[in-house]
Order: C-alpha cells, then structure tokens, then sequence
C-alpha cells in the first residue's frame, strides 16, 4: 500500500482535524515537498488560535520524531521557519517558549543505511533557527519584510 | 498561557520513557551515550520543569557496576547540567554524594583505562556545580548573557572574583580534556571517549567568550590596567591552550561530524578594544 494511502487512513483513524492533515502533509516522508503554497496556507491558519494549536502539536511531534523519520524532523523546521516570518506572532511565542526542543536538535544524529549524514541540514537548520530566536531585532525586521515584499507579490502559489 | 500547552504529553508515559532513555544512554557497549537519549533526558527536565525523576531513575540503575556505564552516566549528567530546565542545575546540589560515589568505585587505571577519567570528571563535575552555587546568574552553557557583564561593571571587585572562578573552571577542564586525549587507544575508535570532549568544548568556549566580554568591560569602565594585569596574563595563557585543544579536536574527524569547533585567532584578542565584531560566531 503506498504510503500516502495510509497517510490518508491514519488521519481519519486518528481524527487529525484539516489543519492538522495539512500540517502532516508538508512534514510527510516524502521525498519532495513541502511546497511554498502549502506552507502558506498552513502559515495563514496559525492566525486561528484553536487552529494554531492543532498545527502546533503537530510541528512538536514532528520535530521530536526518530532518526530513522529524519525527513518529518526536517520539513517541521522548514515549516516552522516559514511560519516564524508569516505566521501570526504566536508561532514566534510558541517558538521561545520550547527553545529548547529547538536548540537541542544543533547535535541531531542520523546516519542511514547507506552511511549517509542525514542528520547535517537539521543540524545547520536548528542553529539558524536558535540564532533567529535570540535575536528579536532580526525577527522583527524579517517578519517586516516578508509581509512587504508578500504585499508587493502576491502570495506563494496564487495566480497572479 | 501559550508555553508548553502546545505539548501534551503524557505523565505516566513520559516517565516510563525516561527509564528507557536513561537505560540505552549508559548500556555497556563502549560507544557514546546515544544523542537522541540523552536529548530526551534534557527535553524531559524542560517539559517537566524539574530533573527529580531524572535522578531517581538513574539512581536505581546499575551504573556503577561497570566503568564504561558510569563514564557514559557522568556525560549523560554532565549535558543535562547544561542544557537542560535551569532546575536541573539547582537540584543537581542535592545528587553531590552520589556523583562522588561514581568516583569512590574505581581503582587505579580499571581493566578499560576508564579510572582516572572517571574520577577527573566527578572532580571536575563537583567544581561546576559549586560554581553554579556561588554564581547562580549563569546557565549550564555559559550562553553569553549581557546582563551578567553589565552587572561586572557596577561591582568591578565581583567581577574580579566571577572571572576568576571562571578561569578556575577552564583551567580544570584544560586538565581534564589532556587527560582524556592521552588515554586514547590504538587500534580503538575512541568514540566513548571522544563524545566526552563534546560538552567540554561547548563549555570551554562559553567561557570564554564570556571571559573575554567581562574582561573588555572591565577594562572599558575601571581605568585600572595594572590591577587587571594578573588575569590578563592568565587569559592570554588560556587563550594560547584553547587554541591548542580547539586544534586537536578539529583532528578527530568523528567529532567533528558531531559539532562544529571553534576557530580562534591565533592571538588573543586586544582586551583594550571594544571590539563587539570580534565576538566569535556562535556553535
């Protein structure tokens, strides 16, 4: 069965609300992904406070999954990376306040079966985002210029 | 309010997970405590705001019966000091008699050469720890902080004693450090061993990073130059050692597959110069 099949399953078996299904979409083992449109709407709906929960609890399971589920690890920095800069505030609050689930990912280790260092981008990944978070200056001023420049062009993923 | 209420776990569970975690982190095989254990150890001390279960469970575990298990217990501990809940450092005041009993069950070399390095890391522990009692405004990792060297500057005779103390605890860690890379083994891969430098050169260079900003502010608002002389002539000794320890760490290729290590300038950096842009880059 492939995997997206029991994706599919486990969030109706699970009762994963839509927001929730989106979020374990865009942090999904797939070898591509997530795309800018889908984190998007994902950064749209943390505007929601019962919403941004759901994607939150997420994002927190996802960030502290197993070696072998690097690619969940991965994409939930991505994913909350962008929500940092578009999200609502809260994601930055929900960040600093578990900073720790964050920064002790800086010495994540995942070698694969083929002895590749899977564990290096969310290495590097975790350390910006550690730095971003200690710097509210740099937070505040990136947040301004994502909402300017999204203004100027549209949103990721709309037809123009 | 919005802290943790984004993470529901489950108490019962939660502990039952520590005990595994703890148990894998300090098996018998002489390899490094697995990160992913020790981290949820640390994450477990956040989510729960206290280390008590963290001690009681490790307290009940065999540790001491086998040398490699206890150096891989002393690591394990000695990363939950600095990056797990700030709690975890005050409570670890009260587990001083039992890390002191890691040490008191080796003899001599032990039949895996793990001995001295075992009883270096209690002393060195033991030192921390009364370090963090006398100096209860740092974190476990020495993470630079601006209100700890602003404060220096209203009370330069505690900012003398502070970056003293500090010196104290790098010079014990150089110790230690030389200690361990000369009971490397031929013909071993040293991991056990090597993952033990991990938390020393996170340690090392917040010191002395904070070493460095406390002493530019001293020399910044004092005018005091020939008092500060005696722990100029230590930092730049100090220095010169790190830069040697940074050095032979960049060498062993599994570490640094594991963190990044410090580039130092070859000289000390010019303590008369506020020089922020100097600040080393962060790990």
């Amino acid at each position: 069965m492939s995997k997206s099949i029991v994706r599919s399953i486990k969030n109706v078996t699970n009762g994963y609300t839509s927001a929730q299904v989106k979020s374990r979409n865009a942090t999904s083992n797939d070898p591509w992904g997530p795309s800018g449109g889908e984190m998007d709407e994902i950064a749209q709906l943390t505007f929601d406070d019962a919403t941004l929960f759901e994607i939150m609890d997420i994002i927190d399971k996802r960030l502290n999954d197993k070696g072998k589920n690097w690619r969940h690890v991965m994409k939930a920095l991505v994913l909350l990376d962008y929500c940092l800069h578009v999200g609502s505030e809260n994601v930055v609050r929900w960040a600093k306040d578990n900073l720790y689930i964050i920064k002790t990912l800086r010495e994540f280790q995942y070698i694969d079966e083929e002895g590749r260092d899977q564990g290096v981008n969310i290495r590097t990944k975790a350390k910006e985002l550690t730095l971003l978070l200690h710097d509210d200056e740099r937070i505040r001023t990136e947040r301004a210029n994502r909402n300017f420049m999204r203004d100027k062009m549209g949103r990721p993923g709309d037809d123009m | 309010s919005l802290a943790h209420s984004g993470r529901g776990f489950d108490l019962t569970r939660a502990d039952a997970d520590l005990a595994v975690s703890i148990k894998k982190a300090t098996s018998m095989e002489e390899t490094a405590p697995k990160r992913k254990h020790v981290r949820s150890c640390i994450v477990y001390t956040w989510d729960h705001r206290s280390s008590a279960a963290f001690w009681a469970s490790l307290k009940i575990q065999p540790v001491l019966a086998d040398e490699v298990q206890t150096f891989k217990a002393l690591i394990m501990v000695h990363r939950v000091l600095q990056e797990g809940h700030p709690s975890a450092l005050r409570e670890a005041q009260g587990q001083i008699s039992w890390i002191e009993t890691c040490a008191r069950g080796t003899h001599g070399e032990g039949s895996k050469g793990y001995g001295p390095l075992i009883r270096e890391y209690v002393d060195f522990l033991l030192s921390k720890l009364r370090f963090h009692k006398n100096h209860p405004e740092f974190n476990g990792t020495f993470e630079y902080e601006e209100y700890v060297s602003l404060k220096t500057i209203d009370d330069p005779n505690e900012g003398y004693e502070t970056i003293s103390d500090l010196m104290n605890l790098q010079d014990q860690i150089n110790s230690f450090q030389r200690l361990i890379f000369s009971h490397f083994r031929h013909g071993s891969s040293n991991e056990c061993r090597i993952s033990s430098l991990v938390a020393l050169v996170h340690e090392s260079y917040g010191i002395y990073k904070f070493v460095t900003s406390m002493l530019r502010a001293m020399h910044a608002t004092t005018n005091s130059d020939e008092a500060l002389e005696p722990l100029r002539i230590r930092y730049e000794a100090q220095h010169h050692r790190l830069v040697k320890f940074y050095d032979e760490c960049a060498n062993l290729r599994y570490l640094t597959s594991l963190i990044s290590i410090p580039k130092l300038p070859l000289d000390p950096p010019d303590l008369f110069k506020d020089d922020d842009d100097e600040a080393a880059p962060s790990l």
